[in-house]
């Protein structure tokens, strides 16, 4: 890279060696003034300079080169170098600029030298050809400071966490804090901008204290008719990661089959997987195989009695027997025109999942209207709506448990159960009631699962805005916007009769959930802008701001059903049905102001301030006040760096955002009862455990941020660096007391956290000639969060974490140890300690995406991975293949000893001899004259992995987080203009694209991008192609 | 929505219309905003989901939902009436750690229930407020020994970490609140709502307090030499003052829930997966039954899956595991077919058998021990029949008078202590929580076998649990001084507490 970089000024020192001084000056058009760090740049060679404070530019250019004036905010100008040695050149402004524009808070857009806080945008253009089905998880890798936790499952959000806290969502300057990730389509999306900070968004008020996800939607742009097609179509034709079970042992315990007719008769034990070895060999059966009788063995039709059939691994294949290929296709059309007064763009968008679990998928369909009114010269209207639906009949339960399907397919099916062999799931002539399955008393038929038991989920959204903006003078405005946020779902789930919960087999249920919900945001404001002259210029406003927020929902539940199938509440069983209702509402009243100021085009100072009113603390509490002030400076305009360096800036912020609000419930700062069980028909009440304290204030982030943008060589090298510290107090906690108090908590503004962080941004042009460009781009952060103070005359927080220490500390229930650090047994079984131990830290060290793009002619070639260096998750998969008996690693001599009845197996630690351990009340040992020799206990291995789960030879089942993913891949032919001329079309790209490829992790038989396993889905890699046309 | 489109359409109209127009429609333009800009944040202050304050009748009903519901199979495991196969039970085998505090928001809600009838001036609750604090009291201080009690429940007079009481003061409180409660309660006249254990019925509430206050009384059967105690004295006002102190007559007294075939109201083993496949009747249980020839055998278990075929009533077609036996010896032992499940009632009837807070048989008992500790004159073998009786009957079995006259069951001079414990253990099957525990805990008897393999804590019945960790972080000191006063060895499940002393 070094020397790349020192070749290109070798050949640019070169170049310039025989050429003459050319001077001159760069105005804006429209006003006259001069304009400071204009990049002046020759064509030919890329040598070039910025202009000066004056405006004033020299460099040495010969006759024939052609000179590039570039400057944020107006329109490139090309000027071919003729005889003249002194020139004046005029830059028109371009509205339509974006790349060094960006999207800030309430859909402003600012400078990026002008900044004062930690921005970062991603254009839509590179979300479009490689699909998610969710906006967010683009995002993945792109951004520092986002993390986006991919889950596996379908039409489940991701972990979205902007410095370790959730952000907020911002759809064309309106907040959605129902955080609906699916509503928009990425082909709607004209750029992201990820608001970092608090100060970025102080201007939303306290829902944008953790940052903001920023969404600006397409709008029409003046000229022709622009018409433009967009199709994605992804397969799931694999996966990058998949339990990987042992195929040798089947179902049964301690060795022994049993589940002789799957309805729990026999000696079924408890579902396990601890069952004798598959494939023996017998010459004595027709089948050359140990035959035994099971779950679907054929009946003598004389005696009635069960023909024994091969007890082999019939089922080694059944992940990919069940799972189909998914596929995840998108389509979008669009339309749009504008002229000088009015402008409008529609398109229609569809989304169309198809699960990996069989009759599984999501509709996600959109239509989107933009318009844009001036009809006169003072007035401008603007207007966005969108209607979204998603619609599914059924989609995955997910989560540990009975309902989920890789429980029931391979974490608790040996592979002597062939899934083949379950396609027809009812029980023959007890169809309705009975499923068949090898086990009937813990697991489901994942067929039966798939068609019988349906989540359904309807949700019609319509979102929008509409806004004016009115130039009463020239430098005086007054603008309003109101938008809206409107939404009903409609849920329904139907459980078949014979289904299993935990510890429940269905009688059938039917359940329907509607939900509403309503949110209005409505501003107006004055605005003043005066540029007084060229060396100061000032943008104020101050609005008043209403927000309201309502929701109800009901649910209906019946108790049992009689007609199987019938699914409508009126077929109940029982006496009666269940229902409850709820409502939510919520309102803030606000007043802001801001003011930009902007010195000598090189130093810019914000400042907000904003009052809120909320509806979700007490009267006496609910009004405050919230002020924050940041500034940037372009150090590249003070001083005269060496050519090289082309710009720098040094810019920091002050912020302090205030939050009313306690939870998602609005009335979380009211005591009062709540409903118990209904006792045949006699209603009880309980008293909530939670007190409050009698003054409750709103909870205050107060963050401060430094950072620089400083570009190298002509902007081929960009550096952008952050770092923030937050210090979060008067936090609304709920504090937890002595029980004995009859409370398990207080309410109150408590505890206090420090967060820190730094974030970097690289990118870097490589090589850039007319043929072949290389450029990558590099994203680094890393989150803190400590424990600064804990409320009260506590040592340790509940999760026991001490002054001082990173939050993110995990502490478990462990074996005990001595002091050599070796496990305890007793009986040949490790001995709890009946203390939480530490056992490492949550978060990861470092989070980062590296994107690399090369362009060569027509084709685009573009990488990007993305991965999390260090931390813990706890996989409850890996867990249960130990304790279930389908770990490979169970597979060993010790199993196949214990199948005979043989205990053999000794845990590699030591033994009591004699002494004893004392702990002093937090745990810590007090005194210790044990004696240890080592343990020589042999036990049966099935129970040792039963009782023990093999948690203490991988650390209590809390794996290294760390990962790298080939996160998306795509190879696009742009068709070039000339071969288009001949066509209808603008513009014309086919792409391959492909989507979490590849991986490497430290963490067994689950893809760690979630964050957590609760036994997840199995991760499939998406590949297709998009093609993309524009008339 | 529909207003906004007029203006628009306005808008449209007024291609060439002048600056008075545009001020027309930007001032529309600005109510339309204001408009929604009414919401008035003052009121909403208020939640239309949760009511603020109740009538106690409604706490009652919780409360007794918390306080019958006595169903536990870590109790059962303990008690050596079932094993589990799953993998190693900390219950079973001895080996537990720490228990909780949950009790104490159950005393909230009678603290509740109290302050709610007092709010609307009925005396009623109060009384039964008193009644179970007492319960939930003495419910927690036999499982860790000294808590908090005074200081417990008064966070409205600022203590938020309370002082642990000890346990023998506990004890005299409890004590007098359960004579107030029952002296109380004979001369009040208001009617109880919300009683889903007596419909009402205040003679059977008094029975039930004097009852309880005689199970209480029973379990300081060590303290007897303790002179602020009076131990013995007590007893005898209630059992020589009936009419005053009545006790409980028959099984139409018993404190107990039935189940409804409700959702919610069920069984709570109703349908668990757990208990058909991996928890196994106790050998040593099955043994003596098989001894005694005890026909609960047959309500209790299923015949083994080896004997599935044979007659019913066939003692021999029942097994069990040996509860502190290797798990893996067991775990082969059950899935050769040797031991018996738990009678598939338990979890194929929805309302199976009512749950006990206190039975006739257990009070029955509690008599007939009096007696033999010479507290009182009672007939030893009356009661102690009558409360086999109360158990078979409980169970739909008429008693058989050879059950009464073999030599197991049959009392005599070296055994009566042993063999009224050893019946209140058999009527105690599943039903009435950890009582039969620490029954045991107080006389040795039954057995509980030890001798197994599979044992944990060094072959030790634990005579405690520890304290929760969360008493660790929130209350330190408090339980730190506690503990030094009780525990030599620290916060210890084999420690001594003063009960047991």
């Amino acid at each position: 890279m070094k020397q790349i970089l020192t070749s290109l000024l070798m050949l640019v020192s070169m170049v310039s060696f025989s050429q003459g001084v050319i001077k001159g000056k760069v105005k804006d058009s429209s006003t006259g003034e001069p304009l400071i760090g204009v990049n002046v740049l020759i064509k030919s060679t890329g040598n070039g300079t910025v202009s000066n404070i004056a405006g004033d530019f020299a460099l040495e250019a010969s006759k024939g080169d052609t000179l590039i004036f570039s400057y944020i905010g107006f329109e490139k100008m090309l000027l071919p170098v003729e005889n003249e040695t002194i020139i004046e050149v005029a830059l028109k402004q371009d509205v339509q600029q974006l790349s060094e524009v960006v999207v800030t808070a309430l859909g402003i857009k600012k400078q990026v030298k002008a900044l004062g806080y930690a921005v970062q945008e991603v254009e839509g253009e590179s979300l479009e050809k490689a699909k998610e089905p969710n906006i967010i998880n683009s995002l993945s890798g792109r951004v520092a400071g986002l993390t986006i936790q991919n889950s596996t499952d379908l039409f489940q959000n991701p972990g979205i966490s902007l410095r370790g806290e959730t952000p907020l969502l911002v759809i064309d300057g309106i907040p959605d804090r129902t955080l609906d990730i699916w509503k928009i389509n990425s082909d709607d999306i004209e750029s992201v901008s990820v608001l970092k900070g608090a100060t970025a968004s102080a201007l939303y008020g306290s829902v944008g204290r953790s940052g903001a996800i920023m969404i600006t939607t397409k709008k029409a742009k003046k000229g022709k008719i622009n018409v433009s097609i967009n199709n994605s179509t992804m397969f799931q034709p694999s996966f990058i990661k998949v339990p990987k079970v042992q195929t040798q042992y089947g179902n049964g315990n301690q060795g022994v089959y049993a589940y002789v007719d799957g309805s729990g008769a026999g000696t079924e034990g408890g579902g396990w997987i601890w069952g004798p070895k598959l494939d023996q060999r017998d010459p004595s059966t027709t089948s050359g195989f140990v035959e035994t009788t099971q779950y679907n063995s054929p009946r003598n039709p004389e005696t009635g009695e069960l023909i024994p059939i091969p007890y082999i691994s019939r089922g080694k294949d059944n992940i990919d027997n069940f799972f189909r290929n998914g596929l995840i296709q998108s389509n979008n059309i669009s339309v749009g025109w504008g002229n000088d007064v009015a402008s409008i763009r529609t398109s229609i968008s569809n989304v169309y999942q198809k699960g990996i679990v069989p009759n599984t998928d999501l509709e996600n369909f959109s239509f989107n209207l933009a318009s844009s009114l001036k009809p006169i010269e003072k007035l401008t209207v603007t207007s966005n709506i969108t209607f979204n639906k998603q619609y599914t009949e059924n989609f995955p339960e997910t989560g540990y448990g009975p309902t989920n399907y890789l429980y029931n397919l391979v974490l608790w099916t040996g592979t002597d159960v062939d899934v083949r062999d379950l396609r027809a799931y009812w029980v023959e002539g007890q169809e309705g009631f009975q499923q068949k399955h090898f086990n009937i008393s813990y697991y489901n038929n994942p067929y039966f699962q798939a068609y019988e038991y349906l989540r359904a989920y309807n949700k019609n959204s319509v979102f929008g805005n509409t806004s004016f903006v009115f130039n009463i003078t020239d430098e005086l405005s007054v603008r309003g916007r109101t938008g809206v946020n409107i939404y009903s779902l409609e849920r329904t789930y139907i459980e078949p009769k014979s289904y299993i919960g935990y510890g429940a087999k269905s009688l059938g249920n039917f359940t329907i959930q509607n939900e509403n919900y309503f949110d209005v945001n409505s501003d107006i404001g004055l605005k003043y802008e005066k540029t007084f002259n060229r060396n100061f210029t000032l943008n104020a406003e101050a609005a008043y701001v209403n927000y309201f927020r309502g929701s109800n929902s009901n649910r209906l539940a019946t108790d049992g059903l009689n007609i199987p199938g019938f699914n409508n509440v009126s077929n109940n069983a029982g006496t009666s049905l269940f229902g409850s209702n709820r409502e939510e509402n919520e309102a803030i009243n606000s007043f802001y102001a801001f003011a930009d100021l902007e010195f000598f085009n090189s130093f810019y100072v914000s400042l907000t301030g904003r009052t809120d009113k909320v509806s979700t603390l007490p009267k006496e509490s609910n009004t405050f006040f919230y002020p924050s002030a940041s500034g940037s400076l372009v150090i590249s305009n003070l001083i005269d760096f060496p050519k090289w360096f082309t710009f720098a800036k040094a810019r920091g912020s002050w912020a302090r955002v205030s939050e009313g609000k306690i939870g998602d419930d609005p009335y979380s700062f009211i005591m009062a009862y709540n409903k118990g069980t209904t006792w045949n028909g006699v209603p009880s009440a309980s008293f909530g455990n939670s007190l409050l304290s009698s003054d409750l204030q709103p909870e205050t982030s107060d963050t401060w941020e430094v950072g620089t943008l400083m570009r190298f060589f002509n902007n081929r090298l960009n550096v952008d660096v952050a770092y923030y510290e937050a210090r979060d107090y008067n936090n609304l906690i709920y504090s937890p007391i002595s029980e004995t108090t009859g409370y398990q908590s207080i309410l109150l503004n408590g505890d206090e956290y420090r967060r820190k962080g730094i974030e970097a941004t690289i990118g870097i042009t490589s090589i850039a000639t007319n043929h072949f460009e290389w450029n990558t781009s590099v994203n680094l952060s890393r989150n803190r969060r400590y424990q600064e103070a804990i409320f009260g005359d506590r040592e340790q927080t509940a999760d026991l974490i001490k002054k001082g220490e990173r939050t993110d500390r995990i502490f478990a229930e462990v074996y005990q140890t001595n002091s050599q650090g070796q496990v305890i047994f007793e009986n040949g079984f490790p001995l709890r300690d009946p203390y939480r131990r530490y056992v490492g830290n949550d978060n990861p060290d470092l989070t980062y995406g590296i994107t690399n793009t090369f362009r060569y002619k027509n084709f685009q070639l573009s990488f990007l991975f993305d991965g999390r260096i260090g931390g813990l998750m706890y996989s409850t998969t890996n867990q249960k293949m130990w304790w279930g008996g389908t770990e490979p690693g169970t597979v060993n001599q010790f199993r196949d000893d214990a199948n005979n009845g043989e205990s053999t197996y000794i845990g590699n630690g030591v033994e009591v001899t004699g002494g004893e351990i004392t702990y002093d009340i937090n745990g810590n040992i007090t005194s210790d004259t044990r004696t240890f020799a080592p343990n020589e206990t042999r036990v049966n291995y099935i129970s040792f992995m039963q009782s023990t789960s093999n948690n203490h030879n991988s650390n209590y089942h809390y794996y290294e987080e760390t990962f790298i993913k080939l996160r998306e891949l795509t190879l696009t032919y742009n068709f070039s203009e000339k071969l288009l001329n001949k066509t209808p079309f603008n513009g014309l790209s086919a792409s391959f694209v492909g989507r979490n490829l590849w991986l490497a992790s430290k963490i067994p038989n689950v893809d760690p991008d979630s964050g957590v396993d609760n036994l997840q889905a199995p991760s499939t890699r998406n590949i297709g192609f998009n093609i993309n046309a524009k008339f | 929505m529909l207003a906004m489109s007029t203006h628009l359409s306005i808008l449209h109209t007024t291609t060439k219309n002048k600056i008075i127009q545009m001020k027309k429609t930007l001032i529309l333009f600005t109510c339309f905003t204001i408009c929604f800009g009414c919401t008035k944040v003052d009121d909403l202050l208020e939640d239309p989901n949760r009511a603020t304050s109740v009538t106690p009748d409604l706490i009652l009903t919780n409360l007794e939902i918390q306080a019958f519901n006595n169903v536990s199979l870590s109790a059962a495991l303990a008690s050596r009436y079932l094993t589990f196969t799953d993998n190693i039970d900390q219950y079973q085998y001895y080996g537990w750690q720490r228990s909780n505090f949950s009790d104490y928001d159950n005393l909230k809600q009678s603290q509740k229930m109290i302050e709610e009838a007092k709010r609307t001036n009925i005396e009623v609750y109060q009384i039964l407020g008193d009644f179970f604090k007492a319960y939930f009291t003495i419910e927690l201080t036999q499982v860790f020994g000294d808590i908090p009690f005074t200081q417990a429940l008064s966070v409205e007079d600022g203590i938020l970490t309370p002082e642990y009481d000890q346990q023998k003061e506990i004890y005299l409180k409890v004590l007098d609140m359960l004579k107030n409660a029952s002296i109380a309660l004979s001369s009040n006249t208001e009617p109880i709502n919300g009683d889903i254990i007596y419909f009402g019925d205040k003679l059977k509430w008094r029975k039930l307090i004097n009852s309880y206050s005689l199970r209480v009384l029973m379990s300081l059967s060590n303290k007897t030499d303790e002179g602020s105690l009076d131990i013995i004295n007590r007893f005898n006002e209630i059992v020589s003052n009936l009419t005053e102190f009545p006790v409980f007559t028959s099984n139409e007294d018993n404190a107990d829930l039935e189940f409804v075939n409700v959702q919610g109201n069920r069984y709570p083993l109703f349908n668990s997966n757990s208990l058909q496949t991996a928890y196994y009747l106790e050998k040593s249980f099955v043994e003596r039954l098989q001894t005694l020839q005890d026909p609960r055998l047959f309500v209790f278990a299923d015949k083994k899956p080896s004997a599935a075929d044979a007659t019913n009533g066939d003692f021999t077609a029942y097994g069990g595991l040996y509860g502190s036996a290797e798990l893996s010896v067991n775990a082969a032992e059950a899935v050769s077919g040797e031991a018996s499940r738990i009678n598939s009632r338990y979890y194929s009837n929805p309302v199976n058998e009512p749950s006990i807070l206190m039975s006739y048989a257990e009070l029955s008992f509690i008599l007939a021990e009096s007696a033999v500790r010479n507290w009182t004159t009672v007939n030893v073998n009356d009661a102690y029949e009558a409360g086999i009786t109360a158990s078979m009957e409980f169970y739909g079995i008429s008693i058989n008078s050879d059950y009464l006259g073999q030599d197991g069951v049959k009392l005599n001079e070296e055994n009566e202590i042993a063999s009224i414990l050893t019946q209140k253990h058999i009527a105690m099957f599943l039903n009435t929580g950890w009582q039969i525990f620490y029954e045991q805990r107080r006389t040795g008897f039954p057995e509980f076998n030890i001798d197994g393999g599979g044992i944990l804590n060094a072959g030790k019945i634990p005579k405690r649990w520890m304290y929760p960790e969360s008493e660790l972080v929130n209350n330190n000191k408090n339980l730190q001084t506690a503990i030094q006063r009780q525990f030599s060895g620290g916060d210890n499940i084999n420690g001594n507490m003063w009960l047991l002393q």
